[in-house]
């Protein structure tokens, strides 16, 4: 089984992604900030991890490099509600940028083609 | 079609270890090195800079970064920061990613951050231990001219002695189509078979393109994370890379540059100074050459009752020769004792060379003591007992050195 893990500070984006994810079969772990997805990321063993960008504290843009620094090779998505964090160029980093949206759709397929190996 | 200058930016490779110029790099960073008497490497490439009316340097430092930083401020804080000029030394910063600079191209990556603070359009990419003297405003006009991803100078060499450089090979338009490391066979010029070129390590890459490459290099497990050898050849055939080449443009022929990588080439590129028509000039009014301001008295031959010679030399101020120098260079407050001879050598600050003392082919750090009578040069076979010798013969003598009087 897969190990996502799923880095935000909205409690009800977390939820909904975990029932989501869980229901696709992946395993799902959760950070609510930026540190903490660090800890995890040195920690478990992952296949993925969706970043939110904007968090108290440390962002997903400053968070981005020092997740691949650590797991190199780890797909990242970038996973905000702005489409003007595409422009940064720290956000190239990431493996896929996909603008929050009810609809799922584009999150899980890439998901899917960032976890197929 | 021009490019503002501030939407440049410009950066130099300064960080390596430099482990094949030891024991120079000993205690200090490669650009570092004292050369041509009162210049440091690095002084060329930031010459170049200024006489291309470029003002805004990142200097990239990694290895020995404290020698690095101490020059700059002692030879190189000429620039107005109300202006928005700079020159900043930028060792690894820990903050993106935990670790050193791993290769010129994961330096880049490291300091993304700063190049999405800058936004420039084009970025220029320049090496810290590089002697020649380059406009690169002519490079930009021509990478600006071909819309190039990337340009990369580079430097015309007999085809037969190619096999020991990166080699660019280029179609009549100017485009690499192929970038080879070393090649047994190295191909010619298409307009002039019997020449190769030479990558010079000096790039001119639009911005957008230089980011999303060195981050899908930082995710390559098998790169070296080296512009040379990964970023490029990762390019060619892709993306539009052009060769610029650096010619002279009256006559076609391959202007002067140098890798200063290697002891022989660090002492060679030291005979290229002088005479009267030397190959490299430093007296050159277009293109001046900033070195460490000196405030040392004028040199002095002082010839009491013995002949002084001084032949085909550059001697810096501060100098006392009562002996003989020939075919060498001498930095700033070098003392040569009566009856002493001094020949095809380059003598760092305050070396003394004592009376009636031989030196042949040497390369001696700042602040040796050379007893009276003490020989170098001379027996290769005795001097490799104490000494570093090059392939070449070439004695190099370490500040820490120790000669018995």
């Amino acid at each position: 089984m897969k190990t996502i893990l799923v880095v935000d500070d909205d409690e009800a984006i977390r939820t909904l992604l975990k029932e989501e994810l869980e229901d696709e079969g992946y395993q799902v772990l959760m950070a609510t900030n930026a540190r903490d997805a660090l800890k995890a990321v040195e920690q478990e063993p992952l296949d993925l991890v969706i970043l939110d960008i904007r968090m108290p504290g440390m962002d997903g843009l400053e968070a981005l490099p020092r997740i691949l620094g650590l797991k190199e090779g780890l797909p990242v998505i970038l996973n905000t509600a702005y489409t003007q964090y595409q422009e940064s160029f720290m956000s190239w980093a990431a493996d896929a940028y996909v603008v929050k949206s009810s609809d799922l759709t584009e999150l899980k397929d890439k998901i899917k083609e960032l976890t197929q190996t | 079609m021009t490019v503002a200058l501030k939407e440049v930016t410009t950066i130099i490779m300064a960080g390596g270890k430099g482990e094949r110029l030891f024991p120079l790099t000993r205690d200090k960073a490669k650009p570092v090195i004292t050369f041509g008497g009162i210049y440091r490497i690095l002084d060329f490439t930031l010459s170049n800079c200024l006489n291309s009316g470029i003002r805004r340097i990142y200097v990239l430092s990694q290895y020995g970064s404290f020698s690095l930083d101490q020059h700059l401020r002692q030879a190189w804080d000429v620039m107005h920061p109300d202006l928005g000029e700079f020159i900043y030394s930028m060792p690894p910063q820990q903050i993106m990613v935990n670790r050193w600079y791993r290769g010129t191209a994961d330096s880049i990556y490291q300091n993304l951050n700063l190049l999405e603070r800058e936004r420039p359009r084009q970025v220029i990419i320049l090496s810290g231990d590089h002697v020649y003297k380059m406009d690169y405003l002519e490079m930009m006009k021509f990478h600006l001219n071909r819309g190039a991803d990337l340009t990369v100078a580079a430097v015309m060499v007999p085809r037969a002695e190619g096999g020991s450089f990166g080699i660019l090979k280029v179609n009549a338009a100017g485009e690499v189509e192929n970038f080879l490391e070393k090649p047994q066979d190295p191909p010619g010029l298409p307009d002039n078979p019997d020449f190769s070129l030479v990558s010079m390590g000096v790039y001119i890459f639009k911005a957008e393109v230089l980011v999303a490459e060195v981050i899908k290099d930082a995710k390559k497990k098998t790169s070296k994370h080296d512009f040379g050898g990964d970023i490029i050849p990762q390019m060619v055939g892709r993306k539009k890379v052009y060769a610029y080449n650096f010619q002279d443009r009256a006559t076609g022929a391959p202007r002067y540059w140098r890798d200063i990588g290697l002891l022989d080439a660090y002492f060679k590129a030291h005979q290229d100074l002088m005479g009267q028509t030397p190959v490299f000039e430093l007296f050159d009014p277009d293109w001046p050459v900033r070195g460490r301001p000196q405030l040392d008295p004028p040199s002095k031959y002082v010839g009491a009752g013995s002949r002084v010679t001084v032949e085909d030399s550059l001697i810096a101020s501060g100098c006392v020769i009562e002996g003989a120098v020939v075919r060498s260079v001498l930095s700033p407050r070098v003392r040569v004792g009566a009856g002493a001879t001094v020949s095809e050598t380059v003598l760092w600050d305050g070396v003394e060379v004592g009376a009636g003392a031989r030196i042949q082919q040497a390369i001696i750090e700042e602040g040796v003591r050379v007893p009276p009578g003490f020989i170098i040069g001379l027996d290769h076979k005795r001097d490799a007992q104490r000494f570093h010798v090059t392939d070449n013969g070439v004695v190099v003598v370490p500040n820490n050195a120790i000669m018995e009087e």
